[in-house]
Parts: structure tokens; C-alpha cells; sequence
């Protein structure tokens, strides 16, 4: 690079910072179409929109009808189970939901699932290539889509109810039957890469920082496995690998075919027909003995840190200033668990998001995490509560964020905000808290791809699907006590923490620790003493 | 807060309808219809009733910033602000505290034309999202002190929408696509007019903008039609129309032409190129948004792109073009944006652009039934499918009305999606693409984007 580049490249930058000064100022340089701007009148020979179009059938539209939903439930002889709900509309989601997940994938290189999810929707026996599966979708107005927690893979599509026997074929090929061609996972391998790659260059550290403190909180072991593919893992997943995770993992027992929008008998007897009928493409005659291995060990909760000191890319063109990240989390309860509706109305409580966050009254301006914490302590960025329930286990977190020097007070902030749940719960912020949890539910429930995910998570996990009045109910009888109750015993194990960013200010994990451990009794006034702001 | 409208989006979560051949004697349709009423001051009520036990209402405003001159741009977006900070009946903390027991959300945003406050609330709870919402528009406080507080506050959302590369690069497209007219000006407004945007600014362009004739109540999910027109005539009957009529607006007019914001310490460039698209009404609008289908959307972690419906998306990922790119529609009253946006590392651009081109030319040429069947089948699935829930549904009634004053029926659209032919794509895309000057907007390291002169010669081809 010789200086006269150098001196090239500034000189540009200068002219070119001149320039968008004067586009501001003065307006732009003028490549005018000046005296021919486009003709009046559409090219399209009919009506503009706001008029109707001549020559329409007359309509009959439905009146609306909201009947409870049930859910029918039936297993087939492999032991697959078909859910179904009759939904109002001319449309279905409906999908398989897999116990499958990177908490299962601890004799295998970490990130098979994160490959499966770049892989789902490719090409299959019957669909010689990815782009004539999705002809096939089309044709009957369909999308798909592959989505994966820790311990879930949800395969989804959407389509017209008459395309049902359609799209359940398609669903048991990509699931059952994918070719997993060398091509495609190079392409996989590709957009992993890309992915990571993105994960890496961007302010948002969601991602990272759930898988960071799912290490810690049960470090080596299940739902401790990253979601995302580490790196060194990208170039080792083989086809070999994933069609023997598959091979394992995919079985009928482990599988939930669910639909939202159908009737339910024509739905057995497609799932029968593909699913059942038709075979795997890893199944082989010979291979009866075959037992699937899979790792059925319990979640042990471990708690301890795990932390990374690093440079968070900035928001470009922005003057946020850098930022570190923080997640401090518990172990909570499983969904299964008698105390698991109370968590989620604590969660509700501490509620919390962006100090800056858009939305007018409604995003929880009077959860905890605002009117003790953000609403406190201005420097803070971010305080938002999550709990994340698995089959076995739960994870109650809260993430906060704040420039790398505020990093210390911002963990013992949250860390006696913590150690506050199990103190005295007020009557308004309780009430409050229920009524959104219910009105959240019933909010979400409106689309019905979330339905479709409720069936084939609850009939996966117990074999039927509560109903949401259930859930209402049993929001509305949680009271102070079961709060405290909950609350208490989530404090009473080691806590995880999470870091992320610049931290050379971050507190000992002992320091944390004792903070959530110590306000059992009031320490209110102390409190506020030990604590500049 | 802020919404640009980018896609033209026209259905809500209806069903596909049946045949619609001429020899159909009816067409069914498995949604409920949308009712509208028009009440003695001229609000619009619409809804559509689905009996869930979940609603949104909202009030649809025709006013936004491009009602805005120099010197008052950005009230539209400031009164948006002072919307939820207290009216003459309720301080905000009883507005905020209200709002949050009942377990609903109050939401608002400006786009170029409509101002927009909606709530989302369980279906028992209307009456009294009704009530406030009629509330925050007629009465809003305007104290002072909230004024200023407020001021902080939208500087602070400005340097939000500045790290959003995406929404900067539409601003200066906006900006230089529309100079000199009000639809070049951004929502937000410039700093200085921040700094000083009064109480009598802000009651001034109440006065004049939020007349009852120019407002649209919609409501979706569990609304009945008859009961929210009842509370429409409460809240909102005392509304009248003054003097100051609805003033006509001022055409925009259209400048092929560019604005560079080069920065090399930027790893990624991000640039949107356009050509003015067709106004809400027109009927071109159909094709356009088939068009924009066809050239469609990727992102290189969705991968696959090798057998992506859209040859723009294979060739990015075949040719590592990309790391995303996105065809826009947006339409405005009188006028639209037809164009791409895409962002790329710098020693990609060209080669890019070079791509996006050769597409737009084939529209206008050579595009086949194949692509124009499979596109046309996409956009009627995405609409369809797009809008699932009441907010969603609320939303396009709202909008629909505005800008249509009607809600187009969903075997009408079906209908005139059906009756796109290729000679009709290549047709419109000739009127609006070929050999016009187009809108390009950068950001970033933008060094190897090609010169104005040799992007506006992409746009012709020498051969018929």
C-alpha cells in the first residue's frame, strides 16, 4: 500500500463525507427525467382498486364461529401419535414435532441439530430436488418451515386444508425419508458457517449469551450442549453423522404428527400412509435388532459461570455506547411441575425489557425489572426476566446490559432484585401480573401456527393437550404464597451467571452469589447504603 | 414507535376462496365480511368479527409526515410521543396503570401518510380501549414539561433508527427519490426541528389533520359491529369537522437520481436502488407486487438458495453476490418505490447490481408463464397467509380504507392476481423499469458501486 492510495482513500473519504454534508444541504446532483414523467392511466386494463372489479360471482362469507377446540389424539401401531383440532378456516398448520435437540447430542459433534435445521425442506426420495417439494407446496398455496429448541425440532407448514394429503406427504419425506445429498450439506455447511459468521458481526447477543448460560447453569451435560454449531465442529458433521443421529432419534415413539384446521380421521389415515406405511430411509429389513440409542439422562443443574471477555460489536452509525452483557439464572421447575404456572407469573412480575424499547403501555412498564431496576438505574440498558421450561428441569433468567464500566453494579443490582422475590409480593403487582399472563396466552393463541406448536409440544410431553381455559383457571389461583414459595426455591440452589463483553469490572461468582443468598430477612435500608446511584 | 410501510401488503388472514370462473354462481369465502359504517361527522367504523376472545382496535389517521413542510416535519411523529402521556381525564400513570391491569397493549406509529394508535386487549375489555384511545387523540395534555421531556426521548429513538442501516438507506432513498417535496423529508424530522416543536405546533396539526372525516375506527377479532359503532358515536361523535378542509396534497414528484454516504470502516455496504412504482389505487399495483414476488427475497443463512423459487437468489448464493437482498413495493397516494435492496461486501456490489439488472430487464422482455404462474401463486399464499391474528387483520382493514376506501373483497384480489399475464407483467414493468432513471440510495463502503451513469445504462437493453 503505497501512500498515494493512502492518501487516495482519504482524500475520497473527505470528498465523500462533502458530498452527503451537501445532499443534505442542498440537494442532490439531478439526473432529472424532467419532462417525461410517467404516463397517467394504468397499463392494467381494469379498475383502479378503490373500485370493484366488474363481473365478480356475488360472495357468501361465513358468519363467525368460535366453537372449543378439542384435541383428538390417536397412536398408530409404531407408536407415532397423531394430534388434530378442528379449527374455523379454509386453512392448516400442521407438522411433526421430534424429541430431538442438541441436549441429545452428547456422543455426538455438537451442532447436528443446527445442521438439520439448514437441512430441513431439501430434497427426498419422492422430491428429487428441494425446488420440487416446495412446486408441491405451492401448488396448494403452502409454507414450510424447521425450527428447533433444545429439545424439540418442529418441522411446520402451512397450507390449504384440501392440500392436506399433499402436505402430509411432504412432511413424512423431509422427515422420514431426506437424501441428506453431499451437495446439500456443503450448502448447509455453508450457511452454518454464514450464520456464525453473522452471530459474530452483530450487536444482538441473545443467541450466544441463552446458550451461554445454559452451559452454565448444567455445564457438559443436556440441555448444556450448545444449540449453535461450535466452530470447530462446522467442517466435522458428515452425512454419516446426521443420518445416524436421525437414525436414533427420528423413531416413531419420539414423534407428535400434529394439525391444526383438519379433520381428524382423513389425517390418521394420511399419517398411516406416510409415515407408517412407507419406511425410513434408514430403515433396513435386516436391522430388526436395532435399538435406538439416545442419551436418557435427567438434566443435572450444575450452576457456576461461564464467561467471555470480548470486544461486542457496536451498533453501526449509532452512538450507543459499547455494551456487556450479563445473564444471571436459576433453576426453576420443569412444565410438568405442580409450581410451573406460579413461575411463569413470577416471570411476569419481573417482567423488564429495553430501557429504550418501543410500544406504548401494555409492554410491562410496571413489571420489577422496570419500576426497581431500569427505571432506577439509568445506565442500564436492558433488564428482562425469561423462564425456559424443559421436560425435566427449568431456567429462570434475567439478562441485563450496560456499558463494560457499570458491569459491577449492574450484577448486584439484579442479583438482590433477585433475592427479593422471595420477600413480600403486593396485591396490585400480583393481580396484574395474572391478568397479562392470561391475556399474553390467550394473544398468542390467536395464530395458528402457535396453536399447532401447543398441541405438538403438550401431546409430545403428556400425551394430550390442555385446553387454554385450563391454563386461565390455573393462573387465577396462584396466589402470594405459591410466589415466595417458588421463589425460594429456586434461590436456594447456585446460581448460574453468563458474561459476555468487556469485563474486567465483572464481580467474583462468590459475590453474586452471596448478594442473592443474603436479603432472606429485610435488609431494605442497608440496601440502598451499600449501594451508590 | 416507527413504521415505514414497505411492502405493499393488501390481505389479512382470509382464506383462499373457491373458483371464481365466470360461470360461478357464488363465490364462498370462508372469513367473515367486514362490515363499514360511516357516522354523521364521517368516521369510517369497520370491522370484522371473528368471536375470539381476543381484539384489536385502533384509530387509522390520513396524516403523516408528508403533510409536513420544512419547517413543522417531524410533528406528526412528536404527537405520536405525546400520545400516551396523559390527556385532560387521566394523568399517565393512571393511563399507563390502566392499560397495563387490563393485560393490553397500546401501541402507536407514523408512516409518511397515516398515523396510527391501536390496542390489543381480551374481547370484554373494548369498550374501554375505545375510551381511551378516543381519549388520547381528543385530549391529549401536551403539558410543557412532557414536551421537553419527550424531546430527550425522540433524539434518543433518532440514534436507534440511525444504527438500523436498513431504515437509514430508505430515508436517503426517500430523500433523494423525492427531493424537494414533502415526501423526501424523513418521519422523525431533522434535529433542529426537534429541538424546537411547540405546544401550538403540536395543537395546530391536531386541528388541522385530525379531522373525523380523515379517520378510520377498525377492529378485528372479537368486536360486534353494531356495539363498536355504539362506542364510536360515544367517544368520538363529538368530533367535528372544521374549516380547514382536507388539504389537497401536493403531488411528489419523482427524481431518478442518487445520494453516496461512503464510510470504508463499515464492513458491509447497504444500497437500495428504485424506480417510481404506481400510487395506491392503480391498478398496476397488482403486476408490480407479482413482479416484486418473482425477483423476491434471501438471505444467505436461509442457504438452499440453489433451488430458491427467485433466479436472483440462486445467482447470489451460487456467486456469494450477497448477504441479503429484499424487493420492495411501497406505495404512497399519487406515487410508489418499486426497487431492491440488498447488502453486499464492497468487492460484490457491482457484480450484484449487475444481476439485479439483467432481472429487471427479462421482466420487461423475456419473462416467462413459468416464473409468472409460480410468482403469482406466492404473493396470493403470502398475503393469505401473512396476517394471522387480529392485529394483523385490524391493521389491513385500517389501511385498506384509508387508501382504498374499501376493504377489497378476498375473491376480488384473487381475481385480479388471477388475471396477471405475462404480457401484462412485461407491459407494466416496460411503463415503470425500462429506460428510466432510477433512485439509488448507499451506505458504507461504496467505493465499487458503479457510477450513476453506468447504473441508469443498466437500464435499457439494446435489443429487442
Amino acid at each position: 500500500m503505497s501512500h498515494l492510495t493512502d492518501i487516495k482513500v482519504l482524500f475520497s473519504r473527505l470528498s465523500s463525507m462533502k458530498t452527503s454534508i451537501n445532499t443534505l444541504r442542498y440537494g442532490v446532483r439531478k439526473f432529472s427525467q424532467g419532462d417525461k414523467p410517467l404516463p397517467k392511466g394504468s397499463v392494467t386494463p381494469l379498475p383502479p382498486l378503490s373500485e370493484p372489479m366488474p363481473n365478480l360471482p356475488p360472495v357468501v362469507y361465513s358468519s363467525a364461529k368460535s366453537e372449543d377446540s378439542i384435541t383428538e389424539v390417536t397412536t398408530l401401531s409404531n407408536g407415532l401419535r397423531v394430534a388434530s383440532e378442528k379449527k374455523f378456516g379454509q386453512f392448516c398448520t400442521a407438522g411433526v414435532v421430534i424429541d430431538s435437540g442438541p441436549r441429545y447430542e452428547v456422543t455426538y459433534p455438537n451442532g447436528i441439530s443446527h445442521f438439520l435445521e439448514k437441512l430441513s425442506f431439501g430434497a427426498t426420495h419422492k422430491f428429487p430436488t428441494r425446488d420440487v417439494m416446495l412446486r408441491e407446496l405451492e401448488r396448494h398455496g403452502g409454507i414450510c418451515d424447521c425450527q428447533g429448541s433444545r429439545d424439540t425440532t418442529v418441522y411446520a407448514t402451512s397450507a390449504d386444508s384440501r392440500g392436506l394429503e399433499a402436505v402430509t406427504q411432504v412432511l413424512a419425506e423431509v422427515t422420514l425419508r431426506p437424501q441428506l445429498s453431499v451437495e446439500e450439506i456443503e450448502a448447509a455447511r455453508q450457511a452454518v458457517a454464514f450464520e456464525l459468521e453473522t452471530l459474530a458481526m452483530r450487536p444482538e447477543q441473545e443467541t450466544i449469551l441463552m446458550d451461554m448460560i445454559h452451559s452454565a447453569a448444567y455445564k457438559g451435560n443436556t440441555l448444556g450442549l450448545p444449540k449453535t454449531c461450535p466452530k470447530e465442529n462446522v467442517n466435522k458433521i458428515d452425512r454419516g453423522v446426521i443420518i445416524n443421529f436421525l437414525k436414533n432419534h427420528y423413531t416413531p415413539d419420539r414423534m407428535v404428527v400434529a394439525a391444526v384446521g383438519v379433520e381428524h380421521g382423513p389425517f390418521v389415515e394420511y399419517v398411516q400412509k406416510y409415515f407408517v406405511d412407507s419406511k425410513p430411509t434408514w430403515y433396513s429389513p435386516d436391522d430388526k435388532e436395532f435399538k435406538p440409542m439416545t442419551d436418557r439422562s435427567i438434566a443435572q443443574y450444575t450452576g457456576g459461570v461461564e464467561q467471555e471477555d470480548c470486544e461486542i460489536p457496536l451498533y453501526p452509525g449509532s452512538d450507543l455506547p459499547e455494551l456487556a452483557h450479563i445473564v444471571i439464572g436459576m433453576e426453576s421447575c420443569s412444565h410438568g411441575d405442580p409450581d410451573f404456572v406460579a413461575t411463569c407469573v413470577l416471570n411476569m412480575m419481573m417482567g423488564g425489557g429495553g430501557s429504550f424499547s418501543a410500544g406504548g403501555p401494555g409492554k410491562g412498564m410496571y413489571t420489577r425489572l422496570y419500576t426497581n431496576v431500569l427505571n432506577r438505574y439509568h445506565w442500564m440498558f436492558n433488564a428482562t426476566a425469561y423462564n425456559h421450561a424443559y421436560g425435566d428441569t427449568g431456567l429462570f433468567c434475567v439478562h441485563s446490559a450496560s456499558p463494560p464500566n457499570r458491569i459491577y453494579d449492574t450484577a448486584l443490582v439484579i442479583a438482590r432484585e433477585l433475592a427479593n422475590m422471595a420477600g413480600k409480593v403486593g396485591e396490585n403487582e400480583l393481580r396484574r401480573a395474572k391478568t397479562q399472563l392470561q391475556s399474553m396466552l390467550l394473544m398468542n393463541l390467536e395464530a395458528r401456527p402457535v396453536v399447532f406448536e401447543d398441541v405438538g409440544r403438550q401431546v409430545l410431553a403428556t400425551g394430550k393437550r390442555k385446553p387454554p381455559s385450563y391454563f386461565i383457571n390455573e393462573i387465577e389461583k396462584i396466589t402470594a404464597d405459591d410466589i415466595v414459595r417458588v421463589a425460594r426455591r429456586m434461590l436456594s440452589k447456585r446460581p448460574s451467571v453468563a458474561a459476555r463483553g468487556k469485563l474486567s469490572h465483572l464481580p467474583a461468582f462468590e459475590e453474586i452469589q452471596s448478594n442473592m443468598a443474603s436479603s432472606k430477612s429485610d435488609s431494605q435500608g442497608r440496601r440502598l447504603n451499600l449501594f451508590r446511584a | 414507535m416507527l413504521k415505514v410501510a414497505t411492502t405493499l401488503r393488501l390481505l389479512s388472514k382470509q382464506q383462499r376462496l373457491f373458483a371464481t370462473a365466470a360461470n360461478q354462481h357464488e363465490a364462498l369465502v370462508n372469513v367473515p365480511p367486514t362490515k363499514l359504517t360511516v357516522l354523521d361527522n364521517g368516521i369510517r367504523v369497520a370491522t370484522e368479527d371473528s368471536g375470539s376472545a381476543t381484539a384489536t382496535v385502533g384509530l387509522w389517521i390520513d396524516a403523516g409526515s408528508r403533510y409536513e413542510n420544512s419547517k413543522n416535519n417531524g410533528v406528526a411523529h412528536f404527537l405520536e410521543h405525546m400520545a400516551f402521556k396523559g390527556t385532560s381525564k387521566r394523568s399517565q400513570t393512571d393511563l399507563e396503570l390502566h392499560v397495563e391491569n387490563m393485560g393490553a397493549h397500546l401501541n402507536a406509529y407514523t408512516s409518511r401518510e397515516q398515523t396510527v394508535f391501536y390496542a390489543k386487549c381480551l374481547a370484554n375489555d373494548v369498550s374501554s380501549a375505545i375510551e381511551i384511545l378516543a381519549d388520547i387523540i381528543q385530549n391529549s395534555s401536551l403539558a410543557e414539561p412532557e414536551i421537553e421531556r419527550e424531546r430527550g426521548v425522540i433524539l434518543r429513538e433518532m440514534q436507534d433508527v440511525e444504527s438500523n442501516l436498513q431504515e437509514v438507506v430508505f430515508d436517503h432513498l426517500h430523500a433523494t427519490a423525492f427531493q424537494g417535496t414533502p415526501l423526501g423529508q424523513t418521519i422523525l424530522g431533522p434535529t433542529k426541528n426537534i429541538k424546537k416543536i411547540s405546544k401550538s405546533d403540536l395543537q395546530q396539526y391536531i386541528k388541522t389533520h385530525y379531522q373525523p372525516s380523515r379517520i378510520v375506527l377498525s377492529g378485528a377479532g372479537g368486536v360486534e359491529h353494531g356495539k363498536l359503532v355504539d362506542l364510536a358515536k360515544k367517544h368520538l361523535g363529538g368530533l367535528k369537522n372544521t374549516a380547514l378542509d382536507v388539504p389537497d396534497i401536493t403531488p411528489c414528484r419523482y427524481t431518478g437520481s442518487e445520494i453516496r454516504v461512503r464510510d470504508d470502516s463499515m464492513p458491509l455496504a447497504h444500497i437500495a436502488v428504485a424506480v417510481e412504482g404506481a400510487g395506491w389505487t392503480d391498478a398496476d399495483n397488482i403486476p408490480l407486487m407479482v413482479a416484486n414476488t418473482l425477483i423476491g427475497a434471501w438471505d444467505r443463512s436461509q442457504g438452499g438458495g440453489a433451488n430458491n423459487a427467485s433466479y436472483l437468489a440462486r445467482a447470489a448464493s451460487l456467486g456469494n453476490l450477497c448477504h441479503s437482498f429484499q424487493s420492495f413495493n411501497t406505495c404512497y397516494k399519487d406515487t410508489g418505490l418499486w426497487g431492491i435492496y440488498f447488502v453486499s461486501e464492497p468487492m460484490q456490489i457491482e457484480d450484484m447490481l449487475y444481476n439485479i439488472q439483467s432481472e429487471w430487464m427479462k421482466l420487461c422482455n423475456s419473462v416467462t408463464e413459468g416464473e409468472v404462474e409460480r410468482a403469482k401463486n406466492l404473493l396470493k399464499t403470502n398475503m393469505l397467509l401473512q396476517l394471522d391474528g387480529t392485529t394483523p387483520v385490524c391493521e389491513d382493514i385500517g389501511r385498506q380504507i384509508l387508501c382504498y376506501n374499501r376493504r377489497i373483497p378476498i375473491h376480488e384480489l384473487d381475481a385480479r392476481i388471477e388475471a396477471v399475464s405475462v404480457q401484462n407483467i412485461r407491459e407494466v414493468c416496460y411503463k415503470y423499469l425500462f429506460d428510466k432513471c432510477p433512485a439509488v440510495a448507499a451506505v458504507g463502503p461504496t467505493e465499487a458501486l458503479p457510477d450513476y451513469n453506468r447504473i441508469r445504462s443498466g437500464m435499457y437493453w439494446l435489443r429487442v
